[in-house]
């Protein structure tokens, strides 16, 4: 299970208001800065399972996309003067960790082009597939239809989900679309993801 | 974005969540790759190479009041430093760069620090009340160094 679910899981036993990673993030920020050294970690506990699925959306194996966050990471202690508005640190990372992912896919590409392993990064690891296999709920129903969609809506969409204010400017930079058309776009991706889930509950 | 688009989102949000989760281990190895990551940028940018407090040869050298500590900087320029009494003078070598943008600082354990720029050969003096603990920190334009705190 997650870190950032086992969070918000424990918040809402305490009855508190759920607490969104990108502001723990921040308060934490703040917190290290004005020189409470243990509050980074509590920054690298909120933000490393959203790194996480952002690289993932990349197309990255596992072991890559550990790489990757871990140069996000040691990019963020050498760089972090350089964070103007403390507010940002969510979307200085990643950005961050989308440029390395970015990167990393470019290198790897080069290294070896065969089709099946990015193929098979965007599948679950062995033992979730495994379970979704069996299960014919919604989020098994959920799975099959982002599966079915073209990958660079699959791409947006996964790094759209765990952003907090999307950086449309980046974003259009890195996906190679225009800014304009991120939002229409989105959209799109989340009609396709609409019309398969119909398609697959008629069966 | 209309809600039923944020809905969705969420849901798949979720999906991710709890179907491609991040491995058991990921957030403890990252907690340990910021540690050790801010451990050299703090400590190790300026290693302490040599001080005369740990050679015989500093008497002989007519230093007997003053304590000298040479510093060497990954980027591979050094500081010599002299602590004497109240008096700390030094000098940066072998640095590629404007002197002038070079600011000396010399920390207490206890909070407090003084602070110099390089004149134009590297040479610096400052007065400052070591006792202690201190720790030399040079900036050179965004690039900041420091040393261990070392017993003076």
């Amino acid at each position: 299970m997650g870190t950032m679910v086992t969070m918000s899981e424990d918040r809402r036993a305490e009855g508190q208001p759920e607490q969104s990673p990108w502001d723990m993030a921040s308060g934490a920020f703040i917190a290290w800065r004005a020189g409470d050294a243990g509050a980074v970690d509590e920054l690298v506990v909120a933000m490393t399972p959203v790194l996480w699925h952002v690289v993932r959306a990349y197309g990255h194996d596992r072991q890559s996309a550990e790489d990757v966050i871990q140069a996000t990471w040691l990019g963020f202690v050498r760089l972090h003067q350089t964070i103007d508005d403390p507010q940002a640190v969510a979307s200085w990372l990643i950005t961050s960790a989308r440029r390395g992912a970015a990167a990393h896919a470019r290198t790897a590409r080069r290294a070896s082009p065969v089709q099946d392993e990015t193929l098979h990064a965007v599948l679950p690891d062995a033992e979730s597939a495994e379970a979704l296999a069996v299960r014919d709920d919604e989020a098994s129903r959920l799975w099959g239809a982002v599966a079915s969609v073209d990958e660079r809506c699959r791409k947006l969409l996964r790094v759209v989900a765990f952003m907090d204010r999307p950086d449309y400017h980046s974003l259009s930079r890195d996906l190679d679309m225009p800014v304009g058309s991120i939002g229409p776009t989105r959209a799109r991706c989340l009609a396709k993801v609409r019309s398969a889930l119909m398609r697959g509950g008629e069966r | 974005m209309t809600d039923p688009d944020a809905a969705l989102l969420e849901e798949l949000r979720d999906m991710w969540t709890t179907y491609d989760p991040p491995p058991a281990g990921l957030v403890a190895t990252m907690i340990a790759a910021v540690a050790a990551a801010e451990i050299d940028d703090e400590w190790e940018m300026l290693v302490l190479v040599r001080d005369s407090a740990r050679e015989e040869t500093a008497q002989v050298r007519g230093l007997a009041t003053a304590r000298v500590l040479w510093f060497t900087a990954a980027q591979g320029w050094s500081l010599e430093a002299e602590i004497d009494g109240d008096e700390v003078r030094g000098q940066l070598l072998d640095l590629d760069g404007d002197m002038a943008a070079v600011e000396v600082s010399v920390e207490t354990a206890d909070g407090r620090s003084w602070s110099t720029a390089l004149d134009e050969v590297g040479f610096f003096a400052l007065t400052a009340e070591t006792s202690g603990s201190v720790r030399f920190t040079v900036r050179v334009g965004d690039t900041t160094s420091t040393s261990r705190w070392v017993a003076v």
